[in-house]
């Protein structure tokens, strides 16, 4: 009996713990991802009674849109320039701010952190500001090397507009992952580059064949976690600062999702290329997972 | 310990690359405060880096303030975030503490629910939580944030903070076993005072997160008395097209950027574990 007491009250416990949490996550983030992919096989402007079951036609339409393959492309041109980007300077940033013996190097540390306190919407209307072809300081900068004021709309060209986003996107992202890669490199025992040391390694050597494979790991993390987060939230950058133009040329799979369902009342097109967005990550993680993989062994 | 450099060119080439990058910080921030103390015949006749004249233009801050009701948003954000971040540390640590010390059927497959969640990427999401919420009558209200932006740092609060009590030394759970405190007891007296820095790095994470959130508050809200700070910068950088008020907005990023810069001058420590708990999976 008094076992059965006792059991009875851990099991309250246990449900008293989890359920509420439970609850609350199946209901706002369990269901509406699943709902999503329902969502996706039917054509419907949001209201109920026009919801009609097409099936694929979705996703049929969306292989045969040209905005979507030019979407595909741009989000796959920003998790690259991202990745090179982010991790050529983060990496760099780490390891010249633990390995050397930089004065101030708590300072540039704490700084370089910063825009990533700031919130996205921020950073976006920051950089329209820099670019702005009047009053920004990018042509206000150029304009003191020529005679007459530089007036470049930088972000008016559908040719190269895309290429404008990336400087905001690593000036945004670079912190995160240089505390990821400092934490990883204070983790390394000292020993490994005394040793290296009194061989005689220099630094270059020590990071080779030292600092290189040791934080291999947390790399691929960061490089997975620039791919995640490129392919899923980086619209919000484009849509702050260009909403996906002009004439298309910087649409990404998540702006057009939203043009699609929120501007334009497609919320069936707009649930399926949610879908995408998952299969191609979820596509993506596998594939960067099987060529890191390989990169290691090369390495060792 | 370190091996310093060698050769003084290497150091200066390094140091300048630091530099330069702090500079690249550091500028666009001093320059939005500039800017926020400038009016447009400011902003068209002078060179961009020119500093305001003076008298400086405070009445930047207090025009957005007052005109633009940023004191409203200001409150809302502060009343969504506190709501959100505290029912989302009630919630997790509750979780998370179960996971950490009581074996049940199923609590294996909870733990894998939450942490293969953060794989999903959220914008698919989006679509279904707008009707949901709408037929929830919970669009255009706080609660309906708070609700939201709740679910959406659980994950992340159950996935640090269960690494947390796992790291506490069971001994003195069990003397409070032993003393004869229940369940619930052991947990409220013992196990949360332990966990508080834990408990303190999810806080601020999630502050950070949720004080900064776009875009869902931009779907889930279009009544403007319920606007969070950041849905109001989206929509005052809209309206620009129709009206020029380049000071005003200038000072409207700075009042969104000023508590969550004060928070991480003093809460750096704490960011940072948050980051590298969060990344090691």
């Amino acid at each position: 009996m008094k076992r059965g007491t006792a059991s009875f009250s851990r099991n309250i416990f246990i449900a008293a713990f989890t359920l509420p949490t439970l609850l609350f996550f199946c209901l706002f983030t369990i269901w509406p991802v699943v709902q999503a992919l329902y969502y996706s096989l039917f054509d419907w402007s949001g209201m109920a009674q026009h919801k009609t079951f097409i099936g694929f036609d979705n996703f049929v339409d969306m292989f045969k849109d040209p905005i979507v393959w030019r979407a595909i492309g741009n989000d796959y041109f920003l998790v690259a320039g991202k990745i090179v980007g982010i991790m050529l300077l983060a990496t760099f940033f780490a390891v010249a701010l633990t390995r050397f013996n930089f004065k101030l190097a708590g300072f540039f540390r704490s700084i370089f952190f910063i825009p990533n306190v700031i919130s996205v919407v921020v950073v976006g209307v920051l950089w329209n500001f820099i670019y702005n072809p009047q009053i920004g300081f990018l042509n206000g900068f150029l304009s003191l090397f020529t005679k007459e004021q530089v007036t470049i709309a930088w972000l008016g060209f559908p040719s190269h507009t895309i290429w404008m986003l990336l400087p905001p996107a690593i000036w945004a992202g670079i912190g995160f992952y240089m505390i990821l890669l400092i934490a990883a490199i204070q983790n390394i025992p000292s020993s490994y580059f005394e040793a290296a040391d009194m061989e005689g390694a220099g630094q270059w050597r020590q990071f080779r064949s030292i600092t290189l494979p040791l934080i291999w790991e947390q790399m691929k993390v960061s490089i997975l976690n620039i791919m995640m987060t490129t392919l899923n939230g980086s619209f919000v950058i484009v849509w702050l600062m260009t909403e996906g133009g002009p004439d298309n040329s910087t649409q990404v799979m998540g702006s057009y999702l939203y043009q699609m369902a929120f501007r334009q009342y497609h919320f069936g097109f707009g649930a399926a290329i949610g879908v995408l967005i998952l299969v191609l990550s979820l596509i993506t993680t596998i594939v960067l997972q099987r060529i890191m993989r390989q990169e290691t062994i090369e390495m060792i | 310990m370190q091996s310093p450099i060698k050769h003084p060119a290497v150091k200066i080439i390094f140091y300048a690359i630091l530099l330069i990058w702090a500079v690249s910080v550091l500028y666009p921030l001093l320059w939005t405060l500039l800017d926020a103390l400038k009016n447009n015949q400011q902003f068209l006749s002078k060179a961009p880096w020119a500093l305001p004249d003076v008298p400086l233009l405070w009445s930047n801050f207090s025009y957005v303030w007052e005109k633009y009701s940023f004191s409203s948003y200001f409150l809302n954000s502060i009343i969504v975030t506190a709501g959100s971040v505290l029912l989302g540390l009630l919630l997790s640590a509750s979780t998370a503490y179960v996971l950490a010390r009581y074996k049940f059927k199923g609590s294996n497959a909870l733990y894998l629910l939450y942490i293969a969640s953060m794989m999903v990427p959220f914008v698919l999401a989006l679509i279904p939580l707008f009707f949901l919420m709408n037929s929830l009558h919970l669009i255009n209200t706080k609660i309906g944030l708070i609700f939201v932006y709740t679910s959406s740092v659980l994950a992340f609060g159950i996935f640090v903070l269960v690494g947390f009590f796992r790291s506490l030394p069971k001994d003195l759970e069990e003397a409070a076993v032993v003393d004869g405190a229940s369940h619930f007891g052991t947990f409220f007296r013992v196990m949360l005072p332990l966990s508080q820095p834990g408990l303190i790095t999810v806080a601020i994470v999630n502050v950070l997160n949720i004080w900064n959130e776009y875009i869902m508050g931009t779907i889930l809200v279009n009544d403007p008395a319920q606007y969070t700070l950041p849905v109001e910068i989206g929509v005052m950088q809209a309206e620009m097209q129709y009206r020029t008020e380049w000071g005003p907005l200038f000072a409207a990023l700075l009042i969104t950027i000023i508590p969550v810069l004060v928070m991480y001058i003093f809460f750096q420590r704490q960011i940072a574990n948050g980051i590298t708990a969060g990344a090691v999976k």
